[in-house]
């Protein structure tokens, strides 16, 4: 395919694996699809709750879980020196992967 | 930087701006019939060489409860529909 | 066949042959008038191999190319636009050859005329608008620790909604300001909202729009802004003056 970094199908968003920090750049790129399911998963169960679809054991196991599922991503962020902006890449048609204001 | 209070609203036809000074974007906007969009899609380099592409658009579905008769949920569902939201 | 197409850029009234020479558009070539009867088209030999279509579809998704051709277009659009009427047409509006141009311009000379016409006396200018950040709104800094999960999730829920609300109310700043503009052009078009990763902007833009407006009415348009500038939902920025690029479908739609 021989694209070099900023030729070809720049249109697609890209996340940068340096070989000279590959265990920084790997832990960004998992904790960046982790953050997205969280949110997302944070979304989908709020928008269950207004539903009135759980019972109040599910929202309340629903609601732990996510909260401790943020506070494990507060701290390993903070490990590795991320920064929400570090985690965000913008989708397009999806929208950014962490709201703006998060 | 072409904002409000720039002081060059010359109310002239001919008076135009510069090249450098006009944003790509806005540029685009106006050049291509629907404006630029960027793929839903990531793309995941090594050492400058790119690797994998994920469509994220693919693989993401929301989970919505199975419709029960008489539930909240199906109420509410039904009250959705019927004033034409989602 | 030959190896070259012929790359319109816009159609014009009362350009003199003189007043393109020395200007150069896309791939550098040299622009020239092809007019018939009073609108002429401004052209310039490009390669055919980079705009067949098939190739010219792959160009397009490099934003490499694309910056590249637009800023040689706008650079042509712009300059005439200074001192003439111009109606610009989209990028890459390419013809098989000069004779096929001629054609296209005697067969539509009547509809060009009134696009140019229209365009008499008018400027475009455009409005970007964005939703300023919230006053604490959506913060996931929370006061206290929620002491169960289901408080963490009203939390969460109340932070979300708070945070769509602002965009809400910005948007609907941002039609009164539209409305406001609106009194004052001759026409209006609606482009698709920017995309961040492009604009480099980290608000989310709630409104881009383009306006054709009477030259005269600037300074109302200036007063207008202005009076949007401490607004607390929104920011208001302002482009132009354009040549009227958002506002020349007609000519579009003949070729």
């Amino acid at each position: 395919m021989a694209e070099d970094d900023d030729g070809g199908r720049t249109r697609a968003n890209r996340i940068e694996i340096d070989k000279d920090a590959v265990r920084r750049d790997l832990m960004k790129l998992v904790l960046t699809i982790v953050e997205l399911l969280r949110q997302l998963m944070e979304r989908q169960a709020i928008r269950r709750v207004e539903q009135g679809d759980l019972t109040e054991q599910e929202e309340e196991d629903l609601g732990t879980s996510l909260m401790h599922l943020a506070d494990a991503m507060d701290e390993l962020t903070e490990e590795f020196g991320l920064s929400p902006e570090d985690l965000n890449i913008d989708l397009g048609p999806l929208g950014p992967l962490l709201p703006r204001n998060r | 930087m072409t904002g409000p209070g720039s002081g060059e609203l010359e109310p002239r036809a001919t008076s135009l701006f510069g090249d450098e000074e006009v944003a790509l974007v806005d540029l685009l906007d106006r050049l291509l019939a629907g404006g630029v969009v960027l793929a839903g899609d990531v793309t995941i380099s090594l050492a400058g060489v790119d690797l994998v592409r994920i469509s994220l658009r693919a693989l993401i579905v929301s989970i919505a409860p199975v419709e029960r008769p008489g539930t909240l949920a199906a109420r509410a569902e039904r009250a959705e529909l019927e004033s034409g939201r989602g | 066949m030959s190896d070259t197409l012929t790359y319109v850029y816009a159609l014009a009234h009362g350009v003199d042959p003189g007043e393109v020479e020395g200007l150069t558009g896309v791939g550098g070539g040299a622009v020239r008038l092809l007019s018939t009867d009073g609108v002429a088209a401004i052209v310039s030999d490009v390669d055919r191999a980079e705009f067949q279509e098939r190739a010219l579809e792959e160009r397009l998704e490099d934003l490499e190319w694309l910056t590249a051709t637009a800023r040689a277009h706008h650079h042509v659009v712009d300059t005439l636009g200074h001192d003439h009427l111009v109606a610009p047409l989209a990028l890459a509006t390419v013809y098989f050859d000069d004779e096929r141009v001629r054609a296209v311009l005697a067969e539509n000379r009547d509809a060009f005329s009134a696009v140019l016409d229209q365009l008499a006396g008018r400027a475009e200018w455009g409005l970007k608008i964005y939703a300023r950040k919230g006053g604490g709104g959506g913060d996931a800094g929370e006061a206290a620790k929620p002491r169960s999960g289901a408080e963490y999730l009203r939390a969460r829920r109340k932070a979300l909604r708070e945070s769509e609300t602002s965009l809400d109310d910005a948007r609907e700043a941002a039609m009164e300001v539209d409305a406001a503009v609106t009194e004052l052009a001759a026409a209006t078009r609606s482009h698709r909202l920017q995309d961040a990763q492009l604009s480099g902007q980290s608000d989310p833009m709630v409104l881009n729009h383009a306006y054709l407006l009477p030259v005269e009415r600037v300074d109302e348009l200036r007063a207008l802004v202005a009076s949007f500038a401490d607004h607390p939902k929104v920011r208001v920025e302002v482009t132009g003056p354009w040549v009227p690029y958002s506002f020349a479908q007609a000519a579009q739609g003949a070729s």
